[in-house]
C-alpha cells in the first residue's frame, strides 16, 4: 500500500484510563464512543466561504468586449469561437487535446476506448453505426455528424457549452447551437463552468436524465443536502470543477481508468494529491475512531457514504433489453409505463427497468475496468452473460478496495459468427434503414457496421450483457452513512464479496454449534449435579 | 469458629472487576459475532469490547504484580494431594453430606481442583483470548506488514470464539460450584466481604 495509515496506533488509551477509573469506583459506566475534537455539525463552514468568493475570480467582464456583441448568425457557433480565439488564442488547441473533444482514449497502449471509436456499452450501444449526428449534441464541438468531421479545425470547438452562465444555451444535432439561442447574449456572459454546464451532458448520459450513471442527474442542481452533501446548495455548495480541477482545459476526470484509491489519479500543478479523491480534503483518517479509519485500507469511502444511488426524484435505468425491442402495434412502435410512470417498454429500446434509491452492488476493484470494444472478440460465459467491463481486484490485491457499483443489466446484438459486438444504426427516419425507422435488425446492423467501417458476418443474435458503473457522487450526509451491521451481519450488503473473513458475517462451519454444545453440556452437568444435591442432602 | 480475612481488598477488587469486564466482553463479543441479540449496538459493542480488552490486560498486569509480591501465586501451584478425594467428593460425597475433604487454610485457600481450574483459566484461556484478541485487532496492520492471508484472520477468529465459549462454560461451572460451600451463598459472601468463617480445627491447622 502506498499510503500506510498515519493515525496513532491506540487512540483509545484515554478511554481505557477512564474505564479503569470507573471500575476502581466499581461503577459500571458505559463507555461512550467519543468523537474527539468537537467538530462543527454543519462541517464545511470554511469551504462555503471559499465558495462565495467565486464570483470575484473573474478579471474580465465579457460584455465589454465589442467582438462578442456579434452580430452572430443563427446557430453559427463557429463564429463565436472565432471571436473567443482572438483573445484566447491557445484555448481551442488546448481543448482539442482533451477527451472532451476527441471522444477517444488510449488505454494500456491500445487505441479505441471512446465514443468516437470502438467502445461499446449496453445503453445506446455505440454512436459510430450512424448515430453520431444525434449523439454529438453532447460533443464539445460543432458539426460532428459522421467520421468525416474535421477534428483539427479550431473554430469547430464549442466554447459556450462549458462557459455559458445564462442557462439558455442549447445544442442540437451534430452539436450545433439551437438557432433560437441568442449567441451574442450568451457570449457576453461567459464564465467559469458551473454544475449546470457539466450537467447538460453528464446528467443525461444514456440518452436521458439520470439514465446512465445513477449518481448524476439534473436533480443535483436543486438537491437537498441529503441527496448530495457536496453539490447541494444547502450542503457544501460545491461545483463539479472544485474537485474536477483543470489545467489548460484538460479537466481532471478518470477516463476509463479509475484508481480505487483516487489519490493515484494524475494531479495538476500545485495539487498535492488529485482533488478527485475524498482524502484530498478529508484526509485518510477522517473518523474519530481508529477502527473506522482503518477501513480505508480495504473499503472505499463511497461504500459507506453513498448508501443508495439515484437518491433524487429521478429513477436511473437498471435494465435495458434490446432483444425485446421492435414489438409493434398496427405496424407502429409503442410505449408502456408502470404505475410510477416509468417506461417499462418502448419499441425502440425494448423492455426497461428504472429504479430510485438503488442499493449498489459491492465488488473488489483496483481501478481497472477491462472495457470491451467493437473490435474485441467476446466469449460468452456459462451463465450467458457477458460483462462488458469486468473490474479487476481482490482482497489480496493491495490496491483494491470494496467499491459500490451500479450494475446495468440488459441484452444487446452481437455478431454470432465473428463473436463481436455490433453497432446498429438506430436513430433514423423510416426508409433510412435505421432500426427506429424500419424495425429491421439485419439491415440496421449491416448499415451500422458499414458506417463504422467494421466487418459484419451478416448473422446476429442477442446476448445478455452487464456493465459496471462505479458510484462516487451523491455522497450522503454523515448521519446517513451505513451503520456497521449493514455489512457486519449474516446477510448484509457484503454477503457476496469473497476472499476474506468479515467479522459478523463469517463464522467458520460448526463453530457455534460446537460452542453451544459445550455450553449446553456444562449446563446439563451442573443442572444434574445440583438436582442430585438438592434431592439427596435434603433428607 | 473463627473469622478470618480470606480474600484481601485488592484480590476482591481484581476478582469482581475482572468478572464484570469478562461478562461485558462476552455480551459485546457475542453481539459482534451476530448471535442474534442487540444489546449495545454493533458499533458501541466493538468500542466497549476493545476498550475493555485493554482495561482487562492492564488489570491483569496489576494482578500479576500483586500475586508475585504477596506470594499468593503459590495458591495456584497444582497438587495431587487430595485431588482424588476432591473428585470423589464432587461425584458422590457431596450427595451424602460428607465433609469437604480439603480444609481451607489462609495459605491454602484453594482445593486441588480449584487450583487446576484457575491455573488453566490464568495460563491457558485468558492468554489465548488476549493473544488472539490482539492479533484480531491488529490484523489489518499485520496483514499489511507480513502479507498474511485472510485465512489467518479466520483462524484467529475461530480460536477467539472457541475461547469465548470455553469462558462461558467456565463461568457456568464456576458460579455453580460457589454454591457448594457451607451454605449456598457463603462462598460468594466471602468473595464480597473477604471474611470467611473457618472451623476452629481449620484455624488451628493453619497455625
Amino acid at each position: 500500500m502506498p499510503y500506510p495509515p498515519i493515525n496513532p496506533v491506540f487512540p483509545e488509551a484515554r478511554q481505557v484510563l477512564l474505564a479503569l477509573m470507573a471500575l476502581l469506583a466499581l461503577t459500571p459506566t458505559p463507555v461512550q464512543a467519543q468523537q474527539p475534537g468537537g467538530t462543527n455539525p454543519e462541517g464545511h463552514g470554511s469551504y462555503t466561504s471559499l465558495h462565495s468568493a467565486k464570483g470575484r475570480r473573474q478579471t474580465a467582464d465579457h460584455s465589454k468586449f465589442k467582438i462578442l456583441k456579434g452580430p452572430f448568425a443563427e446557430g453559427d457557433g463557429p463564429a463565436v469561437t472565432r471571436a473567443c480565439l482572438t483573445c484566447h488564442t491557445k484555448a481551442a488547441e488546448q481543448v482539442m487535446a482533451t477527451s472532451h473533444w476527441t471522444w477517444n482514449v488510449a488505454k494500456d497502449g491500445q487505441d479505441g476506448y471512446g465514443k468516437s471509436t470502438h467502445l461499446v456499452n449496453n445503453y445506446c450501444i455505440s454512436i459510430i453505426g450512424g448515430n453520431t449526428e444525434s449523439c454529438a449534441r453532447c460533443h464539445a464541438g460543432y458539426g460532428f455528424k459522421d467520421s468525416t468531421f474535421d477534428f483539427t479545425r479550431q473554430e469547430n470547438v464549442d466554447c459556450l457549452v462549458c462557459h455559458d452562465t445564462t442557462g439558455d444555451y442549447e445544442k442540437e444535432k451534430a452539436g450545433f447551437p439551437n438557432p433560437g439561442v441568442s449567441l451574442a447574449e450568451v457570449a457576453q456572459k461567459v464564465g467559469a463552468p458551473t454544475n449546470r454546464n457539466c450537467g447538460v451532458c453528464h446528467f443525461f448520459g444514456g440518452g436521458g436524465d439520470a439514465t446512465k450513471h445513477g449518481d448524476l442527474d439534473d436533480t443535483i442542481l436543486k438537491a437537498p443536502r441529503a441527496e448530495d452533501v457536496h453539490l447541494s446548495k444547502q450542503g457544501a455548495g460545491m461545483e463539479c470543477v472544485d474537485c474536477h480541477t483543470s489545467d489548460a482545459h484538460k479537466v481532471g476526470g478518470p477516463n476509463y481508468v479509475i484508481p480505487a484509491d483516487r489519490r493515484e489519479l494524475p494531479k495538476f500543478a500545485g495539487e498535492g494529491v488529485s482533488r478527485m479523491s475524498c482524502a484530498a480534503c478529508h484526509t485518510d483518517a477522517p473518523h474519530g475512531s481508529y477502527v473506522l479509519n482503518r477501513h480505508y485500507q480495504k473499503v472505499a469511502c463511497q461504500t459507506c457514504h453513498i448508501p443508495t444511488f439515484a437518491r433524487g426524484t429521478l429513477p436511473t435505468n437498471t435494465y435495458w433489453d434490446w432483444a425485446s425491442a421492435g414489438r409493434l402495434k398496427n405496424g407502429r412502435g409503442y410505449k408502456e409505463e408502470d404505475a410510477k410512470g416509468y417506461e417499462t417498454y418502448n419499441s425502440i429500446h425494448g423492455e426497461m427497468l428504472w429504479e430510485r434509491n438503488v442499493k449498489p452492488t459491492y465488488i473488489w476493484y483496483n481501478g481497472n475496468l477491462r472495457f470491451t470494444r467493437l473490435t474485441d472478440t467476446i466469449t460468452i460465459p456459462a451463465d450467458g452473460r457477458v460483462v462488458l467491463n469486468p473490474a479487476e481486484g481482490s482482497y489480496a490485491d493491495p490496491s483494491a478496495k470494496i467499491w459500490p457499483f451500479k450494475f446495468h443489466e440488459g441484452s444487446q446484438p452481437y455478431d454470432t459468427v465473428l463473436n463481436r459486438f455490433v453497432a446498429p444504426y438506430t436513430a433514423g427516419p423510416k426508409g433510412s434503414g435505421a432500426y427506429w425507422g424500419d424495425w429491421n435488425w439485419d439491415v440496421a446492423i449491416k448499415l451500422g457496421m458499414e458506417t463504422a467501417g467494421l466487418p459484419y458476418s451478416g448473422q446476429h443474435g442477442f446476448v445478455k450483457t452487464s456493465m459496471l458503473w462505479p458510484i462516487t457522487h451523491m455522497v450522503a450526509p454523515k448521519e446517513q452513512a451505513l451503520s456497521c451491521t449493514e455489512c457486519h451481519s449474516r446477510n448484509g450488503r457484503l454477503a457476496g464479496v469473497p476472499g476474506f473473513y468479515l467479522p459478523g458475517r463469517d463464522r467458520g462451519k460448526g463453530v457455534d454449534l460446537f460452542g453451544l454444545g459445550v455450553i449446553l453440556l456444562t449446563l446439563a452437568g451442573v443442572g444434574a449435579h445440583g438436582f442430585l444435591r438438592y434431592t439427596h442432602v435434603r433428607h | 469458629m473463627r473469622r478470618v480475612v480470606l480474600y484481601e481488598g485488592f484480590e476482591r477488587f481484581w476478582h469482581w472487576a475482572q468478572a464484570l469486564m469478562i461478562l461485558t466482553m462476552m455480551l459485546t463479543g457475542f453481539e459482534i459475532r451476530g448471535m442474534g441479540f442487540h444489546l449495545f449496538g454493533f458499533r458501541r459493542a466493538v468500542m466497549l469490547h476493545n476498550v475493555l480488552a485493554v482495561a482487562l490486560v492492564t488489570l491483569i498486569v496489576f494482578a500479576i504484580f500483586w500475586h508475585v509480591t504477596t506470594g499468593e501465586w503459590r495458591q495456584y501451584i497444582p497438587t495431587r494431594t487430595f485431588l482424588r478425594e476432591m473428585i470423589a467428593f464432587y461425584l458422590t460425597g457431596i450427595f451424602k453430606g460428607a465433609p469437604h475433604p480439603v480444609k481451607k487454610h489462609r495459605m491454602a485457600k484453594l482445593n486441588p481442583l480449584q487450583r487446576l481450574a484457575y491455573l488453566g483459566f490464568k495460563v491457558l484461556i485468558v492468554p489465548v483470548q488476549i493473544t488472539t484478541g490482539a492479533l484480531y485487532y491488529f490484523y489489518p496492520n499485520l496483514q499489511h506488514a507480513l502479507g498474511w492471508s485472510p485465512q489467518i484472520l479466520w483462524f484467529i477468529a475461530v480460536v477467539h470464539v472457541l475461547g469465548a465459549f470455553g469462558l462461558v462454560a467456565f463461568l457456568i461451572g464456576h458460579v455453580y460450584l460457589t454454591t457448594t460451600g457451607h451454605t449456598p451463598f457463603s462462598n460468594i459472601k466471602a468473595m464480597i466481604t473477604g471474611w470467611e468463617d473457618l472451623k476452629d480445627d481449620e484455624y488451628f491447622e493453619e497455625t
